[in-house]
């Protein structure tokens, strides 16, 4: 994986944790993992291996779990930050916006 | 648009704000004979059907709950019989239907019903959510109830009333109005008295109208950097980069997923990097999202992708790092294969 992601990732989780209001504070360590402390749980999130068919790693209080990707990211790191939070699932509108 | 297609139009706006005076002049304009009205009172005795004149049988008040809590099935199933009663030829006939929402009642979720129910699909079109503001108490009215505001934030025409009382409206009350939705135009009516094609172009099922709303959207533009309200926000996220189709789908994906109901409203036209030459329009309401719709060419010059939205405590920050993270997550995927 290229650095640019990694970073976009870690601004991401910035904002993220702002528009969320949850507390923490979002670093990149010398190794490159993006390490969320000061918040409910310690998180971890790696590239994963380029072996591995997934493309980020994600630990969350020591357990290590696969994200397929950045959207998959967000959802774990969410759902281990804020407990009130409830995903919704996106629905595609029956009726039309413009007739075809 | 299918000669059986029949467009909704919501007219909403605060207690008193004048959707009952508005709804009795159109409906004896011309342009509006052929229309079927639901209203909606919040209440044990409602008065508003009284005021309006309408042919009975194209006439159904709906009472004793607010369309956008209580009585959303029953929208979507009072829908469902007049269209039922228009194809056997048991009711007036109409080509327009509008919803008269109470006073009180959060269109939002009445869109939602609209654009999801399946026993109504296929047969109606959105046809755009037309807002009344009282502008003696109007100011104050935003500032203090929430539905108000959000009654004005989604709407794509906003009507202001009672100039006749308080004549010009307040500058504080169009200052207010801009911070919630730039993007709507904003009329003027004279004792309920309104230029009715005003009203009808606010629909999005009009093709001859759509140019001119994606254009109406993107003034919201200008208004970018206006003050925005601590909780209600509305802003512009601007690409010059064509987006490609995969990102904007894992894009609205994720916003819906996160934001929910905080996603007031999402109208955009954005430069698909599969079709340049012919932009896509996206809108959603909440968590609800239509398939896009191409536009045959782009409105101007500016091929820029433009996303207006419009929140509850949603920062524009956290969209613009979305959208670009997972935008250089597609494409570093892409260059990996």
């Amino acid at each position: 994986m290229s650095e640019a992601p990694v970073d976009l990732a870690r601004e991401l989780l910035v904002q993220s944790l702002a528009a969320w209001r949850v507390a923490g504070r979002v670093q990149r360590s010398p190794d490159g993992t993006i390490v969320i402390c000061g918040a409910l749980k310690d998180i971890r999130i790696n590239p994963a291996p380029a072996d591995l068919m997934f493309r980020w790693m994600v630990t969350i209080d020591g357990r290590r779990r696969s994200a397929i990707s950045l959207v998959s990211v967000l959802r774990q790191v969410r759902k281990a930050l804020d407990p009130g939070y409830a995903a919704n699932r996106v629905r595609v509108a029956l009726t039309p916006l413009v007739p075809y | 648009m299918r000669a059986d297609v029949i467009p909704i139009s919501i007219l909403t706006g605060f207690l008193g704000s004048g959707k009952t005076t508005i709804l009795r002049y159109l409906l004896r304009q011309p342009g509006f004979s052929r229309t079927a009205v639901i209203i909606n009172e919040f209440g044990e005795v409602g008065l508003d059907h009284e005021l309006v004149e309408a042919s009975e049988d194209s006439f159904i008040e709906l009472k004793t709950g607010c369309l956008c809590c209580k009585i959303r099935t029953d929208l979507a199933q009072t829908v469902q019989d007049l269209l039922r009663r228009r194809d056997a030829g048991n009711c007036s006939p109409f080509d327009r239907i509008v919803i008269e929402t109470s006073g009180l009642a959060d269109p939002a979720p009445i869109l939602q019903t609209l654009m999801t129910d399946t026993s109504i699909a296929g047969r109606v079109v959105l046809g755009g959510v037309v807002t009344t503001v009282d502008t003696v108490t109007g100011a104050t009215t935003l500032e203090r109830e929430d539905i108000s505001q959000k009654q004005v934030a989604v709407a794509d025409r906003i009507v202001l009333t009672k100039l006749d009382l308080n004549r010009p409206a307040q500058p504080v009350l169009l200052r207010r109005l801009t911070e919630l939705n730039a993007a709507a135009p904003v009329l003027s009516a004279d004792r309920g008295r309104i230029d009715p094609q005003c009203l009808l172009s606010a629909g999005l099922s009009d093709p001859h109208a759509r140019s001119h709303d994606v254009n109406s959207w993107l003034a919201e533009e200008r208004h970018s950097h206006a003050r925005h309200d601590a909780d209600i926000q509305t802003y512009t996220v601007v690409r010059k980069e064509p987006i490609g189709a995969i990102t904007l789908t894992l894009f609205l994906e994720t916003l819906a997923e996160h934001c929910g109901a905080d996603l007031l409203r999402l109208k955009g036209i954005v430069n698909i990097a599969e079709s340049p030459d012919r932009p896509a329009v996206i809108h959603g309401v909440q968590h609800v999202f239509h398939a896009p719709a191409w536009l045959k060419r782009w409105p101007s010059d500016n091929r820029s992708s433009r996303i207006v939205f419009i929140t509850r405590r949603v920062p524009q920050r956290w969209v613009e790092a979305l959208l670009e993270a997972i935008g250089a997550e597609v494409a570093d995927v892409s260059v990996a294969r």
